[in-house]
């Protein structure tokens, strides 16, 4: 019985996915703003970097869950899996954006201010996974990514939403402006939101195998038989 | 079909994103196959 | 007796910086000569060059402050003798001072060598403290981390670049300011946000990293 509902929703994120994709070319138009069909890029490229966001600030909340809630260890293997899952989309979303820009502004990169805090938000997160295999203890590891984790709550935001306006951006505005506007065409709203959410779902999903198989392993060398 | 056309950037990411699903749902079931106490590989 | 070793311990760190800062300095100074009395140079590259020299000395220096503990086993002395944030603060006023000195040492030197005027000497010293502080305040906190993995200095360069960088960028635009003689701008209160909010994150987290 659980196994038809989980297999079922399975079934069900391929199709909402492929319905994305779909929408993403022939539901939605392509913003006559940018350079021929490069507009289109957005419904992958703006979930990828949003997921990365939201899987940094899980990684974060299992982090505060292991110093704060009893020290277990399945809080810090989720933290780190989300951190992993962070930086692929992370580095998705840094791939398909300067495929964009090689086409909109003429070069793979150029240290746009947006590219630039991309980038050191994943050197942040490198930093995390370069710490953690540095240690050995697995009490100790725990402990000192979770609070390397957090720094980043205070760190990041400084990325996202400061360095951004020192320096003038060629980006295009977020989607949601800061007066709350929505301020793109209808369809192309729609698309990206499903899609966001349809990346979010994926995200959960690969995490869920991440941190099952971490545990599989953690399991093994508790118990070498 | 037009090669580089919409339609064909479609069919490509259905493949990529079918093929994504696919290697998913291997490593799921050898998971679950796993944790049910089964030896793997 | 706290007071005593810190003397002693910051008196051999700040001979040890302050020597390495000096070596960077003269380096910077030797490529670029008086760089100072072209406009465009003095505008864009020097305050960057500061802040670098600062970040090496106290990436060079500050790491020191806990290896030290780690190695020399008064850690766990340390541990049973005092609270976590009374060690996490005493540790910040040390890094400060330290920082705070080297600027008082280099600043001056770096404004001679390089014949760079200053338009606001004011919004300088503002840039320096508000700067220095956020930069041995985030390098204390990392060090305390790194000095968890043992043998692995390294760590320290790779953990603070990501969490130094904000406070960098936000210290040379202040800099910049101070030498072209614009106002403040933005850039002031962003930095005093970012040194309120490491510390405050330090407060925090450091007594994690202290307690096993």
């Amino acid at each position: 019985m659980t196994r038809t509902i989980s297999l079922g929703l399975r079934a069900a994120l391929w199709l909402v996915m492929s319905l994305c994709i779909w929408g993403a070319f022939f539901y939605a138009w392509s913003d006559p703003a940018f350079i021929g069909q490069s507009s289109r890029i957005l419904f992958f490229h703006v979930p990828m970097a949003w997921t990365s966001f939201v899987a940094y600030f899980a990684a974060a909340i299992w982090s505060a869950r292991y110093l704060w809630g009893g020290r277990q260890m399945r809080h810090d293997r989720a933290a780190a899996a989300a951190v992993e899952c962070g930086v692929l989309f992370g580095v998705l979303a840094t791939i398909t954006g300067s495929l964009w820009a090689r086409i909109e502004w003429g070069a793979f990169w150029n240290w746009d201010p947006r590219q630039t805090s991309i980038v050191v938000v994943l050197l942040f997160y490198g930093a995390y996974l370069a710490l953690r295999s540095a240690m050995a203890d697995a009490e100790i590891r725990a402990r000192i990514s979770s609070v390397y984790a957090l720094i980043a709550l205070v760190v990041t935001p400084f990325f996202y939403f400061i360095v951004p306006r020192i320096t003038d951006s060629l980006h295009p505005q977020p989607v949601i402006n800061a007066d709350r506007k929505i301020d793109v065409d209808p369809r192309m709203f729609h698309v990206l939101i499903a899609s966001a959410l349809t990346y979010t779902v994926l995200f959960i999903w690969i995490h869920n195998l991440r941190t099952r198989t971490q545990s599989l392993v953690d399991a093994r060398e508790d118990d070498p038989s | 079909m037009e090669l580089g056309g919409l339609g064909w950037i479609f069919a490509v990411n259905l493949i990529i994103w079918t093929g994504l699903f696919v290697f998913l749902l291997r490593i799921e079931r050898r998971i679950a196959g796993l944790e049910a106490g089964g030896k793997g590989r | 007796m706290k007071d005593w070793r810190c003397e002693l311990r910051s008196r051999y760190a700040l001979n040890a910086i302050g020597l390495f800062a000096v070596t960077t300095l003269v380096v910077t100074s030797a490529a670029l000569g008086p760089a100072g009395t072209n406009k465009s140079l003095a505008i864009n590259v020097l305050p960057a060059m500061l802040w670098l020299i600062l970040l090496f000395a106290a990436a060079a220096g500050l790491p020191r402050a806990f290896v030290h503990e780690e190695e020399s086993h008064t850690a766990i002395a340390l541990r049973l003798a005092s609270p976590p944030s009374a060690l996490f603060v005493g540790k910040l006023v040390f890094g400060v001072t330290l920082l705070l000195a080297i600027e008082a040492l280099i600043a001056p030197l770096y404004l001679a060598v390089m014949s760079l005027e200053v338009s606001s000497p004011g919004l300088l010293v503002v840039a320096l403290v508000s700067g220095g502080y956020g930069l041995a305040a985030g390098s204390v906190l990392i060090a305390a981390l790194a000095s968890q993995a043992r043998g692995k200095s390294t760590l320290f360069s790779v953990l603070a670049f990501p969490v130094l960088m904000p406070l960098l960028l936000l210290a040379i635009e202040l800099t910049r300011n101070a030498v072209a003689g614009d106002v403040a701008g933005p850039a002031l209160p962003q930095l005093l946000l970012y040194d309120g909010s490491v510390t405050i994150a330090g407060l925090m987290l450091f007594p994690a990293v202290w307690n096993p």
